[in-house]
């Protein structure tokens, strides 16, 4: 039995609930595309791959300036480092991985966060579509990509 | 708003409309509004999104200009095809004031899926309160895949989108439900017709090959279990 649609959307509102928090219900959420020739990556990224009741991937990638601005609205403080990029995409990704295992329990399995720059390491095999959820803050860019097996749809 | 609300202009329209300032496309949602259709109908008729349409709805609510069509329950077992209250096992016809049908004799369109629990609060009902129907039809049963029928003219992507998404009732969620027909339709065939992607809101692209226009409309039949009306295809 595939996840309904909002049991997926959580993924989405978890992630964006956060975002919202640090930055005061400033997150704004653009027209999502199914895409389905290439993944979008940004400079920096945090995926978990899926299993159990839904198999497939979901990542969060965000330009630098993004996670500045995250690191500014959440600590105060302008320095900000390579090192400060991985420690907030880091708690974005534990974010989206508690509030999803408070939800769905061992029912649906969630990888350690692979969190990287650029492009990722080990190549990511593509499904035949991928959603993504485009969001913006302060005119940066941000994407939220959810990617499902076929056989999550029957 | 769930798609499947009736609107029709009021007196209100009427003695304003001269003094009304819109863009076109406004002009031509409000136009269409005629008291028959339902709203996800009226959208798909002016070439509007559903989602664009549901504010622009609401807009026009708020500004006295359209106020929702009410129906008695016999129109409404008329327009799901059910033939009497026995028939779905109500001893006494609810209390329930319900949406219009197009005609008597035209298709009635498919109720929403609602989710059990609607992950956003949905915006207070414009109507005053009433009981809620019980479930008085079954939807129609999917066609098989030899019944997949599509009409001559091109698929309009737009129309094919705001469809599904107008079965759920919820904007979000019904986008992941499109994700999820999409999944089912071989890549090749959407590679073939130049397709990388779909924009959930106000897609231009038309679809002109027929394989690819029966895969799309097996994989709304076989995930979203409704088949494609129409009015998702523009003339030939």
């Amino acid at each position: 039995m595939p996840l309904h649609e909002r049991d997926i959307h959580y993924f989405i509102e978890a992630t964006v609930a956060y975002l919202n928090k640090i930055t005061g219900n400033e997150i704004v959420l653009r027209d999502p595309t199914i895409e389905f020739q290439s993944l979008v990556f940004s400079a920096h990224t945090g995926l978990f791959l899926l299993s159990g009741d839904a198999n497939g991937f979901v990542y969060f990638t965000t330009s630098q300036q993004f996670l500045l601005h995250l690191h500014t609205a959440r600590h105060n403080r302008g320095r900000f480092s390579e090192e400060n990029s991985h420690d907030v995409m880091v708690d974005i990704t534990g974010t989206i991985a508690h509030s999803v295992q408070k939800r769905f329990g061992p029912s649906l399995h969630l990888s350690e966060p692979r969190i990287f720059s650029t492009v990722p390491d080990d190549p990511i095999e593509m499904p035949p579509a991928v959603f993504v959820q485009p969001i913006m803050w302060r005119k940066e860019h941000a994407y939220f990509v959810l990617g499902l097996a076929t056989s999550e749809t029957t | 708003m769930t798609g499947t609300e009736i609107y029709k202009r009021t007196a209100a329209y009427e003695r304003e409309a001269s003094t009304i300032r819109l863009h076109a496309p406004q002009w031509k949602l409000l136009l269409a509004y005629d008291g028959q259709r339902s709203l996800a109908e009226v959208a798909l008729s002016a070439d509007v999104s559903f989602a664009e349409a549901l504010p622009l709805t609401e807009k026009f609510l708020t500004s006295g200009w359209i106020e929702e069509q009410p129906i008695t329950l016999d129109q409404y077992l008329k327009r799901t095809g059910a033939s009497d209250v026995s028939a779905i096992g109500a001893a006494v016809p609810p209390a329930v004031v319900l949406h219009a049908p197009r005609s008597e004799t035209a298709a009635a369109p498919p109720p929403p899926l609602e989710p059990e629990t609607p992950a956003a609060p949905l915006p207070p009902p414009l109507m005053p309160k009433v009981a809620t129907p019980p479930a008085l039809s079954t939807p129609p049963p999917p066609a098989t895949a030899s019944e997949i029928k599509v009409q001559q003219g091109p698929m309009r992507l737009s129309a094919v989108v705001d469809y599904i998404t107008s079965l759920v009732g919820n904007t979000a969620l019904g986008q992941l439900l499109v994700y999820r027909v999409f999944l089912q339709v071989p890549p090749e065939l959407l590679q073939a017709e130049d397709i990388s992607s779909v924009h959930l809101v106000n897609d231009t692209s038309l679809i002109r090959s027929e394989s690819l226009k029966k895969a799309i409309a097996r994989a709304v039949n076989e995930v979203a279990k409704r088949p494609l009306p129409d009015g998702v295809y523009a003339p030939a």
